[in-house]
């Protein structure tokens, strides 16, 4: 996995090569996938917690006044 | 790397961008204080954590797409030709600027030693992205679910403002050949942009519980924290100098760039790569603030809320062409545009019953939209960019600035860029009963479970003794 292994061989080849990163040159395009799945991942998680809360928040019908209830200390 | 002088320029520009993102960052520290002191108690957090997590997702999406369409879109596609490649098509070619390189699986998208620059210019552009989305987002507080406000500020941050920076705000973009367009600091293609689509979303999602009166005369709900609407505007103020900073290339050889054989010139260049000074900005910017705010202070009767966000609709009107204004004229320009701004809130807010509960519309939609109409009149026949001048509508050189083109840009960037796609998405997000939060909940709060979750250990806090 480790692109460079020895920095004086590295920077003195005669061609040196900029990217350095570990898997550099074969593992962009399955970290970008991963990246995609996680980032569709994260939006269906929250939208379904957040409509769940939602829900049952407003089923509760609390007054405009209510949440002073919960605030015993200001 | 391999000379010295060659080494110092490179890297005090990799320095010089990253100090303005920096900068930039607390143009959003300030937007989350504004907002959360513009909203009411029972909504902080959740006002809070809105503006917040837009970070992440219009990061993410900046790096997988955002600023691949920057690089790919200045030609229209089909509107004109690039100078690159004299190709109409989207950029993806072997050209040095093409967006080819800027994939999210490039080697030029991750730590590279041969590239010291495209981080920080990333990163730079992704600072604006942020801007844009989070003007959305004072606008629509206390009523949107963060789900909604996810996906437009995705599209904001990640689509529509990118296009319109390829469109206007790139060397090669069509606007500036086809219509002489000229947005130096962004008035158009990151204020009226933003503000279009606010305004288009707010004409889906509907005014706050209460704003308005059941004979529809609107009602004041004020800033709940004052302090921290106050620290929160000059905190966007105190990001505006990054902001500024960024929109400039810091050095730049324009002799050989023109292909002006032997000459060689070194300056500060705007984004256009036509040149200026960090140094002549800097008085327009504090001028056109002075003169925002001079205004805002006399027309809103020395309110604090409107004078504060005059200042920053000062600059915001100034800005199109703030690289090339006397300070002078960038303070008037400042006035006319938050005297504009401020008539145009209330009146939209009576007349369409609009509630932009922080006037976001009016202070960078209206204030950017008149900035670029007033550009057209002062900067009329400057050239829109170095590299050729020819006429309007040609299209294979570069138009000089002009007031229709102007006017022209101004529609493609409030309207074209910004209300349509705003009004559409929200009207998709509306239909799927996503947009905006149960009445019931907006009535109780959107933080109740969180304060009520709190509450035992508060009330055993509140009487403890020891």
């Amino acid at each position: 996995m480790a692109t460079v292994t020895n920095w004086i061989d590295h920077l003195s080849a005669k061609e040196v090569a900029g990217a350095v990163y570990p898997g550099a040159g074969s593992s962009e395009t399955l970290l970008v996938i991963l990246g995609i799945v996680l980032w569709i991942g994260w939006h269906v998680l929250t939208a379904k917690s957040e409509s769940e809360k939602l829900s049952r928040l407003a089923r509760k019908r609390h007054s405009a006044n209510d949440h002073k209830s919960n605030i015993t200390e200001w | 790397m391999t000379d010295q002088l060659g080494a110092l320029t490179t890297i005090f520009t990799e320095f010089y961008y990253w100090i303005t993102v920096v900068l930039m960052f607390l143009i959003h520290v300030g937007f989350c204080m504004y907002e959360v002191g513009a909203s009411r108690y029972k909504h902080h957090q959740h006002t809070l954590m809105k503006n917040t997590m837009l970070i992440p997702l219009v990061t993410v999406t900046w790096f997988f797409f955002g600023w691949w369409i920057y690089w790919a879109f200045p030609t229209g596609p089909g509107i004109a030709p690039s100078i690159m490649n004299e190709s109409a098509a989207l950029i993806t070619d072997e050209s040095t600027f093409s967006a080819k390189w800027y994939m999210p699986n490039t080697e030029f998208m991750a730590i590279n030693l041969g590239d010291h620059i495209s981080g920080v210019f990333w990163a730079a552009f992704l600072l604006f992205s942020w801007t844009a989305a989070s003007i959305v987002s004072g606008a629509i507080i206390e009523r949107i679910t963060t789900f909604a406000f996810g996906i437009l500020a995705i599209a904001i941050g990640s689509v529509f403002w990118t296009i319109d920076a390829a469109w206007g705000w790139h060397f090669d973009g069509w606007m500036l050949k086809i219509l002489g367009y000229h947005d130096a600091y962004a008035s158009g293609v990151i204020h009226a942009i933003a503000g279009g689509f606010a305004l288009g979303v707010l004409m889906v999602l509907g005014p706050r519980i209460g704003k308005f009166s059941s004979s529809g005369e609107p009602r004041n709900i004020g800033p709940r924290n004052p302090w921290l609407v106050t620290i929160g505007l000059f905190l966007i103020y105190t990001g505006f100098w990054g902001f500024y900073a960024a929109c400039n290339i810091p050095i730049f050889n324009l002799g050989p760039e023109y292909g002006m054989e032997g000459v060689t010139y070194w300056t500060a260049t705007n984004i256009y790569v036509t040149p200026t000074t960090l140094s002549g900005i800097t008085f327009n910017f504090l001028m056109s603030l002075s003169g925002g705010l001079l205004a805002g202070y006399w027309i809103a009767k020395g309110d604090p809320f409107w004078t504060y966000s005059s200042g920053l609709a000062g600059v915001i009107c100034a800005s199109a062409g703030n690289d090339l204004y006397h300070p002078i004229q960038a303070m008037i320009i400042g006035m006319i545009g938050v005297v504009i701004a401020y008539k145009l809130h209330y009146w939209v807010e009576r007349k369409f019953k609009i509630d932009d509960a922080v006037g976001a519309v009016a202070v960078h939609g209206y204030a950017g939209f008149v900035g670029l109409v007033i550009c057209g009149f002062v900067l009329n026949g400057y050239p829109s960019s170095g590299y050729s001048v020819g006429a309007m509508w040609d299209g294979s050189t570069y138009a000089s600035i002009n007031p229709l083109g102007q006017f022209i840009g101004a529609i493609i960037m409030f309207v074209v860029l910004g209300l349509i796609p705003g009004y559409v998405l929200a009207k998709i997000l509306h239909g799927m009963g996503k947009l905006r939060i149960p009445r019931e909940v907006e009535i109780a709060g959107l933080d109740y479970e969180m304060l009520e979750s709190a509450k035992s250990d508060e009330k055993a806090v509140s009487s403890a003794t020891r």
